[in-house]
């Protein structure tokens, strides 16, 4: 079998395992898609006629659907993984280390996308939001957005110490990824500057950028200049992440 | 070419030693007992051979093969029954079977797997509803899916009733029977003189006894016990006493037999009957006992 094989295999066991988890599927999914679509939604009642508040909103959201179902998720499931000695026994099956992170973290991103695409396209259908203009880079930045998240989470999962802690030490990202992005409305001005800088450095911050950009005029090369920089960015994010995933990753809970 | 070579294998963590330079050979084809009691350093032998931890120090070859550096191709080629590791509990049996083929090249068939391990009848069982012997059916099952070559197996029928451990007796011994090599690790000592050819014992992390199980067993001292009959001292018997339980003589002797027939003739002259007389060559347990008895001296 090859490595390509082993990784959509594993893929395939994690998310048959996953649309079983009713407690899964209530903390990612309905959580994710009901703040996602229900504030932009909220916002558009109030706001009426103005449908650039509610693509801020939305976008801002993303940030945080993405960081619920794609960082948290990913670092919550692992951890548990790790714990219950699940990631030893896929380990013990004759799969790769690669091809079994790589299914387990392949299954969390795909759902984040969906998760993120869902929202979307909800909230474009039911508020005065516009779709996006640029609709293929959009969604291009909301994969990379998952796949660098779904890698942070991973790596995250190597100062866990146990299972039961994942979720608290998890939560207070998407509240980051939320104020920094303008989830939360302009909160962000409040924050003395050097934090607004070190927000814009943030994975989601480079999905929220070229996402205003799809939402707003311009032609495709002002898109591929606003990707520019947030590619770079996810870039980094990437390369930290896999550093410490392949330095550091525990497959099994400590034993000293 | 052996199927495992180990020399010099060391592993801490922290700074307790579990492994302590052990050296041990298990040819093609063969039953290896890994025996001691817990906290022996088994388990991490095991994990080391498999590839799951590295070694400190010291050479292992698996398969001619180093399971870490070649972890992909040493493991397409072992099945691992791991002491612990985790299922997913919402799973059936049947679905966790399957799920598992879905992982392993040239899979064996589901209802095979499941006959193999007598879970035929918990095929629509959730695993959560599983006894812990029932899991470890079902763990064995996995570890034999794929047909390997090579068998880990950490204390296989612990939690199983006397049926099942006799039942995967009888699917361990098939399977050497067809060729696989088995390194078995187990705190039942029957088990692993009933299954093994040979054997290492291990104590705090160092092997304290190995070689071929038979000749190891021969080289020990069997036993002989009897109740003293009334009116007889010690002193007169003519057999030398190595202890006494209550009123219960318990002599160790090279040759149980010959000192039987010695005890019977000696009680015959004399009128005597020798009650509760019990014979028995050495036994994995009575190797065990020496050896923490020395441990103690």
């Amino acid at each position: 079998m090859t490595t390509v094989r082993e990784t959509l295999a594993a893929a395939r066991l994690g998310g048959r395992i996953y649309w079983r988890d009713k407690q899964a599927l209530t903390a990612t999914v309905l959580t994710s898609v009901g703040l996602g679509i229900g504030l932009p939604v909220l916002m558009d009642r109030l706001r009426s006629g103005d449908p650039s508040l509610v693509v801020a909103q939305l976008i801002g959201m993303l940030a945080v659907v993405l960081t619920l179902s794609a960082f948290n998720q990913s670092a919550i499931s692992l951890t548990f993984r790790r714990d219950q000695l699940i990631l030893k026994r896929l380990r013990a099956a004759g799969l790769s280390d690669g091809a079994v992170l790589g299914g387990e973290l392949l299954n969390i991103m795909t759902q984040s996308v969906l998760i993120a695409l869902v929202t979307t396209v909800a909230v474009v259908n039911l508020t005065s939001a516009t779709a996006p203009r640029d609709p293929l880079l959009f969604t291009v930045f909301v994969v990379l957005g998952a796949t660098v998240l779904t890698l942070l989470g991973a790596a995250w999962t190597v100062v866990i110490p146990r299972a039961e802690v994942s979720a608290p030490m998890s939560v207070p990202f998407f509240m980051i990824a939320g104020l920094g992005a303008g989830a939360f409305g302009p909160m962000g001005q409040l924050l003395p500057g050097w934090l607004t800088t070190a927000l814009d450095l943030l994975p989601t911050a480079a999905v929220v950028r070229v996402g205003r950009a799809t939402f707003a005029d311009g032609t495709f090369v002002d898109d591929l200049q606003a990707a520019a920089v947030p590619l770079l960015i996810l870039s980094v994010w990437a390369a930290i992440a896999l550093l410490v995933i392949s330095r550091r990753f525990r497959w099994e809970p400590r034993r000293s | 070419m052996a199927a495992i070579q180990v020399d010099g294998l060391r592993k801490s963590y922290g700074d307790f030693e579990a492994v302590k330079e052990i050296s041990f050979t298990v040819a093609r084809g063969e039953i290896f007992a890994l025996l001691g009691r817990n906290g022996a350093g088994k388990s991490t032998t095991i994990e080391i051979l498999a590839g799951f931890q590295r070694p400190d120090g010291g050479t292992v070859r698996v398969l001619g093969l180093d399971p870490v550096k070649d972890r992909a191709k040493v493991r397409k080629s072992t099945g691992i029954m791991l002491q612990e590791a985790g299922f997913f509990p919402d799973l059936t049996v049947a679905r966790t079977v399957d799920s598992w083929r879905d992982l392993v090249p040239a899979a064996r068939p589901r209802a095979e797997a499941l006959e193999l391990v007598g879970l035929t009848e918990k095929a629509g069982t959730k695993v959560r509803q599983l006894s812990g012997g029932e899991k470890r059916r079902l763990d064995l099952a996995l570890a034999t899916l794929g047909r390997p070559d090579l068998l880990f197996l950490d204390e296989p029928t612990t939690g199983m009733d006397p049926a099942a451990r006799k039942a995967t007796w009888d699917v361990v011994t098939d399977l050497a029977e067809r060729g696989t090599t088995v390194l078995l690790t187990t705190h039942y000592l029957e088990e692993a003189q009933r299954l093994a050819t040979t054997m290492a014992i291990m104590d705090r992390g160092a092997i304290v006894a190995s070689g071929g199980m038979a000749e190891t067993l021969a080289a020990q001292t069997g036993r002989v016990a009897f109740e003293l009959p009334s009116g007889v001292e010690v002193q007169d018997l003519p057999v030398d006493v190595t202890a006494m339980e209550g009123t219960t003589v318990i002599c160790r002797v090279p040759d149980p037999d010959v000192a039987a027939q010695t005890l019977l003739g000696w009680a015959g002259e004399r009128g005597l009957r020798l009650r509760g007389l019990e014979v028995r060559t050495a036994t994995l347990e009575d190797l065990f006992l020496d050896l923490a008895g020395k441990e103690k001296a």
